[in-house]
C-alpha cells in the first residue's frame, strides 16, 4: 500500500517542481491572505494533482488488475491525502520561514482541519462523478462553498446560540484540537463511504 | 528430424506430423531410442498448437512407434520392420483391389490398367 | 485436467445486454482463444475474470480460489494485457516499472530488462509517444516479468501490423514452452488462433456457444456445399445454418458423420475455418 502512496510522487515528479513556485506565488502575492489559506492550497495541490491524473489515465483499471484490493486502493488515497498534507505543510512552513513570513501553529491546525473536511467531501465525489467532470465540479463547489459558507456559518452562529455559546466557552487549545478531531472523524466517515462506493464500481 | 506442415492440406496437422515421423522411422532416419523433442518444443518449432503435437505423439504411442517416460520425454520404440512392411503391403493390396474393382465396373481391360499404373509409377 | 479459470452460472445484466448463466473453463497449460464479434460479451467476461466487474450471480474461481478471500494471491499470479494503454501516459517505461514492480512479490528485474531489450523498448521516452504495437509490448513485458502463471489478454493483436502479430504469436508459444503457463485471449481476428490455440471458446450475444479443443472443432464442424434440391425439412436438420444462392447452398454442419450419412458423395465438404463457424452461428441465431 505504501507503494501506492509512493506512486503519487513518481507520477508527480514534474508537478512537484511546479509546486514550489506555486506556493511561493501565494506567499508573495497573497500578502493579505491568511497563512492558513496558503497551507490549505498547498495541501490540496498534491492530492488533487494525482486525482486529475488518475482521471485521465485508465488508472483504476490498472490498479485493480494489480494485486491490490479495492479497500487498499481507497486506503492509499486517504492515507496518501494525509501524507501529502503533511509534506505540503512541511514544505510551506519551510518556505514561509525562509522568507520570513509569520505563521502560527494555529494556522496549521485550521488548514489541516479545513483540508480534511474538504477532502472528505471531494474524495468520494471522485468515484461518483463521471470522467471529465471532476475538475469543474470541484472548482464550482469550492467557489460555492467559499461564497455561501460564511453567510451560512454566521446564520447558524446567530440563530443557534446554544452551539455558539458552547464553542465560545471552549478554551482555545480545546477548540483547535476539538476541530481537528471532528474533522478527522469526518475524514474517517468519508473514507468508509468511498470504500462502499468503490467496492461497487466496474472498471 | 524434418517435418513439413501444409496449411492447405486436407489432412489434419496432427496426421501430417504422425505420418512424417512414421516415414522417418520406416526409412531408418529415426532409430530406436532416439529422443523426440518435447511436445511443447515441437509445437513451438512447427508453430502449431500444443494440443496438436500432443495428439500426434499420443497416436504414435498408441500405434507403438514411440514410448514416453514421464519427466523424460518421448523416444522411438523398437520397431518390427518386417511386420510393418507386411502391414503396409496389406494396405497396398487393398487399395489395388479397389482400383481393380473400379476398372471391372467400367470394363477397363487389364492392359490399360497396367499402362496407367506404369505411367503413374514413373511420375 | 486442472482448470485455471472456472465460471459457474455467471450472470451479468446491463441495459440491453447481458451475459447469461455462463459456464466457462480455461485449462491449465494451454492457450484458449476467446472469440466472438464485437459486443458479444468478450470484454465483460474478461473483466469478470479480472474482478474489474462483479457478476450479479454465479461463481468466479481462479486457480481454484475466489476473489472475496484471495484477491491478492490470485492477482499476484496473473499477467494482463489490455487492448488500450492503461499505464500512465506521461511516464516512461522506467517509471512505469517503478510503480508496477513493487506490487509483485515475484518481480524479476533482470527478466524485465531482457524483454525490454528483446522488444527494443526505449526506457526514457513517455509511452504516449509509442505506437500501439509498442504500447502492447510494454504491457507484455510487464505481464511476463513477474512469472505470472496465467496470462490474460484482451484483443492483443487488434491494431497491430501483420508482422508484429506473427512475432507476438511466436513469443506466446515461446512462453508456453515450460508447460506451466496458461493463456486466455480474446480476439475477433480468428486467423491468429487457427494455429496456436488449443481451445476455442465462442461467445455470441452473451451466451457461450461452445468451448472445444481445436480437434473437436476440426472433427465435428464442416462446411458443406451442394445443390438446392438436396435440401428439405429433414436434411436441413444437419446444419447450424444454411446459406442459399441461386447456384446452390453452402452450410455449416455440426456433425461430419451425419452429413456423410445423409448426403454421401452428393455434396462437397470442406474444412470450416473459425471465421466460417462464427459467421454461420450468427446466421443461425438470426433465423432462430
Amino acid at each position: 500500500m505504501l507503494n501506492l502512496i509512493r506512486r503519487d510522487y513518481i507520477l508527480l515528479k514534474w508537478q512537484i517542481l511546479i509546486f514550489i513556485p506555486f506556493v511561493l506565488f501565494f506567499i508573495f502575492f497573497g500578502d493579505h491572505l491568511d497563512p492558513a489559506f496558503i497551507f490549505l492550497i498547498a495541501s490540496f495541490y498534491i492530492s488533487f494533482s494525482t486525482y486529475t491524473y488518475d482521471e485521465k489515465a485508465e488508472t483504476n483499471r490498472l490498479l485493480n488488475s494489480l494485486p491490490y484490493t479495492r479497500k487498499e486502493i481507497i486506503a492509499s488515497r486517504y492515507l496518501g491525502g494525509m501524507v501529502h498534507m503533511i509534506v505540503a505543510i512541511a514544505f510551506t512552513s519551510a518556505l514561509l520561514f525562509i522568507f520570513n513570513k509569520p505563521y502560527t501553529v494555529t494556522d496549521i491546525a485550521i488548514s489541516s482541519a479545513l483540508f480534511l473536511v474538504f477532502a472528505s467531501l471531494f474524495f468520494p465525489l471522485f468515484y461518483v462523478i463521471k470522467k471529465g467532470f471532476f475538475t469543474p465540479v470541484v472548482i464550482i463547489s469550492f467557489l460555492v462553498i467559499s461564497f455561501i459558507g460564511p453567510p451560512i456559518a454566521s446564520f447558524f452562529a446567530n440563530h443557534v446560540t446554544a452551539v455558539t455559546n458552547f464553542i465560545n466557552n471552549l478554551s482555545v487549545p480545546a477548540l483547535y484540537s476539538g476541530s481537528v478531531l471532528v474533522s478527522m472523524f469526518i475524514y474517517a466517515v468519508s473514507w468508509g463511504i468511498s470504500v462502499i462506493i468503490y467496492e461497487r464500481k466496474a472498471f | 528430424m524434418q517435418i513439413i506442415i501444409s496449411n492447405s492440406s486436407k489432412e489434419p496437422i496432427y496426421e501430417q506430423i504422425t505420418n512424417q515421423i512414421k516415414s522417418s522411422i520406416l526409412a531408418g532416419d529415426l532409430c530406436k531410442g532416439t529422443a523426440l523433442p518435447s511436445i511443447r518444443k515441437l509445437a513451438k518449432e512447427l508453430q502449431v498448437s500444443v494440443i496438436t503435437t500432443k495428439r500426434a505423439y499420443e497416436e504414435l504411442e498408441k500405434e507403438g512407434f514411440i514410448y514416453s517416460i514421464v519427466g523424460k520425454g518421448s523416444f522411438i520404440a523398437e520397431q518390427n520392420l518386417e511386420m510393418m512392411r507386411e502391414k503396409k503391403l496389406k494396405v497396398i493390396e487393398e487399395q489395388l483391389m479397389a482400383a481393380i474393382t473400379n476398372s471391372r465396373e467400367m470394363d477397363l481391360p487389364f492392359e490399360e490398367l497396367q499402362q496407367l499404373l506404369n505411367i503413374l509409377y514413373e511420375e | 485436467m486442472e482448470n485455471v479459470v472456472e465460471l459457474k452460472g455467471v450472470t451479468k445484466n446491463f441495459k440491453g445486454f447481458s451475459v447469461e448463466n455462463m459456464n466457462l473453463e480455461v485449462k491449465q497449460g494451454y492457450i484458449t482463444g476467446f472469440i466472438g464479434e464485437n459486443g458479444a460479451g468478450k470484454s465483460t467476461t474478461l473483466k469478470m475474470i479480472m474482478n474489474l466487474l462483479r457478476p450479479d450471480a454465479g461463481e468466479v474461481n481462479i486457480f481454484g480460489m475466489d476473489y472475496k478471500q484471495h484477491e491478492k494471491e490470485i492477482k499476484q499470479r496473473i499477467g494482463f494485457v489490455y487492448d488500450s494503454n492503461v499505464f500512465f501516459e506521461g511516464l516512461n517505461v522506467k517509471d512505469i516499472k517503478r510503480i508496477v514492480a513493487p506490487a509483485y512479490k515475484q518481480w524479476d528485474d533482470a527478466l524485465f530488462y531482457r524483454y525490454v531489450e528483446q522488444f527494443e523498448l526505449p526506457l526514457n521516452k513517455a509511452i504516449k509517444t509509442f505506437s500501439k504495437g509498442m504500447q502492447m509490448k510494454v504491457s507484455l513485458a510487464i505481464a511476463l516479468s513477474h512469472h505470472a502463471e496465467f496470462i490474460i489478454m484482451d484483443e492483443p493483436t487488434a491494431g497491430l501490423d501483420p508482422i508484429f502479430r506473427r512475432e507476438l504469436l511466436h513469443l506466446l508459444q515461446e512462453i508456453m514452452e515450460d508447460g506451466q503457463r496458461t493463456i486466455f485471449f480474446s480476439t475477433h481476428i480468428t486467423t491468429d488462433l487457427d494455429r496456436i490455440a488449443d481451445y476455442i471458446a465462442l461467445i455470441q450475444k452473451g451466451n457461450l456457444l461452445f468451448n472445444h479443443s481445436i480437434h473437436e472443432i476440426e472433427e465435428n464442424y464442416t462446411l458443406v456445399k451442394g445443390s438446392l434440391d438436396l435440401l428439405d425439412r429433414d436434411t436441413e436438420q444437419a446444419f447450424v445454418h444454411v446459406h442459399r444462392t441461386s447456384t446452390g447452398f453452402e452450410a455449416l454442419a455440426k456433425n461430419v458423420q451425419n452429413v456423410e450419412h445423409t448426403f454421401g458423395n452428393d455434396v462437397v465438404m470442406e474444412r470450416a475455418s473459425l471465421e466460417d463457424i462464427m459467421y454461420y452461428f450468427k446466421g443461425g441465431m438470426q433465423h432462430a
